[in-house]
């Protein structure tokens, strides 16, 4: 049994998973509204100007933003967990679905302002997929089993699942496992085009058609280890991906992943047991395709504090049986739900620790 | 068992050749299929290893480029493994890549930025392109699909993930390697870095001036052994450890010390349960450049002693970047069962503070396993130790 011993997280609501939990507490707020080519876009943005202390911002100057918050969000998961990783074997796994998309584009405003032969070495290195887990490495001196991977919409729990092998295979003591996804105005456009905005910003878990999406972006990071530490979060019990067979069986609570990024997300309606109870909480960070990390994470934190945390958005076309107030509550399994475009599944199962 | 894990099919696909056969041809006798870019328009003039082999069987549009030498590798492999009804077993995918992982189509970006509204297909093509979920879908495979996109070891690092799953047993067998075609970003970005060769690329040598990039798929069919033996089918080749470690030192640069591809050899050997002198050869990362060659250089002869036998094929396939781990897999094997390696292409004189040299000829083998090696972008290394029964 794989157990969840740390969370980092850096989203728009804030740094830390402290601020996380505040927002599960207080619910919905806004998208901010950013320029984007004809008027302004709705999204669920971080701004680095508000992480207090600059130390390991310092470190990585030359850093593009994704591997930023990737960095940051990745010490935070280790501090959280207070485990020294000195003398330990500690590996990273990053998922990410679109990478360091938006310094690739920068490198290509290189290539068409200044041609082939002029372009920016750094860029082209900040551009690179794994260029985010070696600022972890570097930054953090974690020299054990350093991976990034992307699956799209399944990266995180790909990732989740390739952790558990090797923690349960003895490869590691200790592994990051984070998502990290950036906001770009190249993205932006494709999501302005293909997918609805909200009228007033809000997205709506619950509808499944129509969809509304609201870009978001950020990063997530766990810290599992195989060794049990009961004062943490929880256990991982299961990982399952693209999948036909979801075992959503005993769960007392469902997380799904709807969030926009699909036109049509009835998928999850098929799928899930008659009366169950349900949340998302996409409506507090925005679509993001590796979304699914920040909805784990709040599993996490509700096994952990025995409490459910309402959706931040109660809109509820179908009846769904879904949580409609933050309160105590006796929960033993919780699981996450992830589909993608091609309705395929990925299910996460988490289990509260043993007492 | 160390050996529980069969390879029972291999397809590769680079300059070297459309097919393992013809590429092992290449290599007997020392051809190297260089050429000028053909693939994209471009001003700067360094060589480059591109596939001349006609993909047009994958029926793929312009723009995948990358699926359609992934799909010609793994069609080898498969034939090989003369593996049917995938669909009804655990078949997962695992393939490392660079280009294919990235939205970088010049010409819809070009687009967006002078009119805001550019036609949206590559978009389409690039979010349809993950390679091990196209492979995945392709084939109607239920088992899970990993893209590996940790730069120059990918290849290497997509087979290691192959092995964690199926010692799981979340799968009975795995589809792995590497694929990447050859790309104008990239080209530029290396060129921007320096290291392009103006020449031909000489791995280890005195004279070594840098790296040829080049394209290409390098894939293996891994089988759980009782599950191969259950369709009737069998290998004397299995894959028996892969390591990976991080150096923590730098974007680009290799840590001088080697601290992780020590570490990462240390881990693979370990997990095959043999000695470093039980590995009859290396095929090397060894791309051609001045610190990638010293260091790997100096951890081989650490590691293993002076009388090491190694090589370098990108001689002869140029670097294939996110392909690179999975072709080199595929040469250590077929080199380990066939008893011989190449001439590490380009090698002339020994450099003194490597004090190493790769083979410099056409060199009989004998053992049990060889060791395949893989140095990133980002500090990453990543080694496999690939067995041989009998």
């Amino acid at each position: 049994m794989i157990n969840l011993l740390g969370i980092g997280s850096l989203f728009s609501g804030g740094f830390g998973v402290d601020a996380l939990e505040a927002a599960l507490a207080h619910g919905w707020t806004s998208p901010q509204q950013v320029a984007a080519a004809g008027g302004t876009q709705a999204v669920y943005q971080v701004n680095l100007e508000n992480i207090a202390d600059r130390t390991l911002l310092k470190k990585m100057r030359r850093a593009d933003k994704l591997s930023k918050m990737a960095v940051l969000a990745a010490a935070d998961a280790l501090a959280d967990s207070r485990i020294d990783p000195a003398g330990k074997r500690v590996g990273i796994i990053l998922a990410t679905a679109f990478g360091a998309h938006v310094t690739t584009f920068d490198f290509l405003d290189g290539i068409i302002d200044y041609g082939e032969a002029n372009v920016s070495p750094t860029a082209f290195s900040n551009s690179v997929h794994n260029a985010a887990a070696s600022y972890i490495s570097s930054t953090l001196e974690i020299f054990g089993p350093t991976l990034s991977v992307t699956a799209f919409r399944f990266s995180f729990e790909t990732a989740l699942q390739l952790a558990c092998c090797w923690l349960e295979q003895g490869r590691v003591d200790y592994l990051l496992v984070g998502a990290v996804e950036q906001y770009g105005e190249v993205l932006g456009h494709v999501s302005r085009a293909r997918l609805l905005p909200p009228d007033d910003g809000r997205l709506q878990p619950f509808s499944f058609l129509p969809t509304y999406n609201v870009p978001g972006e950020g990063a997530l990071f766990l810290l599992l280890g195989a060794a049990a530490a009961a004062d943490r979060y929880c256990r991982l019990a299961a990982v399952t991906t693209a999948s036909a067979v979801t075992d959503l069986q005993g769960a007392d609570l469902v997380i799904i992943n709807s969030d926009g990024s699909h036109e049509d997300e009835r998928g999850y309606l098929a799928t899930l047991p008659a009366g169950q109870l349900l949340s998302a909480y996409s409506p507090l960070f925005g679509s993001i395709m590796t979304g699914s990390a920040f909805n784990l994470a709040a599993g996490a934190l509700m096994l952990k504090r025995q409490k459910l945390y309402a959706a931040p958005q109660q809109s509820n076309p179908h009846a769904l049986k879904i949580v409609t107030a933050t309160g105590a509550a006796a929960l033993e399994t919780i699981c996450t739900l992830n589909m993608n475009c091609s309705g395929e599944r990925a299910v996460v199962r988490l289990q509260r620790n043993e007492q | 068992m160390k050996n529980n894990f069969v390879i029972t099919g291999m397809g590769i696909v680079s300059a070297a050749g459309s097919d393992l056969p013809s590429s092992l041809a290449s290599l007997a006798s020392g051809t190297r299929n260089h050429c000028s870019v053909s693939l994209f328009p471009t001003t700067l003039q360094y060589p480059v290893f591109e596939v001349k082999a006609d993909l047009s069987a994958a029926a793929l549009p312009p723009g995948q480029r990358t699926l359609a030498l992934l799909l010609h590798a793994v069609d080898e492999a498969l034939t090989m493994a003369a593996v049917t009804g995938l669909s009804a077993r655990r078949v997962g995918v695992c393939i490392g890549t660079t280009v294919a992982s990235q939205l970088n189509d010049l010409a819809f970006y070009r687009s967006f930025r002078e009119n805001g509204n550019p036609e949206l297909a590559p978009v389409d093509r690039y979010l349809k392109g993950n390679p091990a979920e196209f492979i995945s879908r392709r084939l109607k495979l239920t088992g899970p699909a990993l893209t590996v996109v940790n730069a120059c070891s990918s290849g290497t690092d997509a087979i290691g993930v192959a092995l964690a799953w199926l010692k799981a047993g979340i799968c009975d067998a795995v589809i792995a390697g590497g694929a990447d075609e050859l790309n104008h970003v990239p080209y530029a970005g290396f060129a921007s870095l320096g290291i392009l060769n103006p020449g031909l690329c000489a791995p280890f040598d005195s004279n070594r001036r840098g790296l040829n990039l080049g394209e290409g798929a390098g894939v293996m069919l891994i089988e759980n052994r009782s599950a191969a033996a259950g369709r009737g089918a069998g290998s004397p080749l299995f894959l028996a450890g892969y390591g990976i470690a991080a150096d923590a030192y730098h974007l680009t640069a290799p840590s001088p010390d080697g601290i992780g591809l020590k570490a990462a050899i240390g881990m693979a050997l370990k997990e095959a349960g043999i000695a470093a002198a039980e590995i009859a050869f290396v095929n090397a990362h060894g791309t051609g450049t001045q610190d990638n060659d010293l260091v790997e250089g100096q951890v081989l002869a650490a590691v293993f002693g002076k009388e090491i036998k190694f090589l370098s094929t990108k001689g002869y396939t140029g670097h294939t970047l996110g392909a690179a781990g999975g072709l080199e897999a595929v040469f250590a094997a077929a080199g380990l069962q066939a008893g011989w390696i190449p001439a590490s292409a380009g090698f002339i004189a020994t450099d003194e503070a490597i004090q190493l040299s790769p083979v410099s000829c056409t060199t009989r083998i004998t053992g049990s396993y060889a060791l395949s090696t893989s140095l990133a972008f980002g500090g990453n290394n990543a080694a496999l130790v690939i067995g041989l029964e009998g």
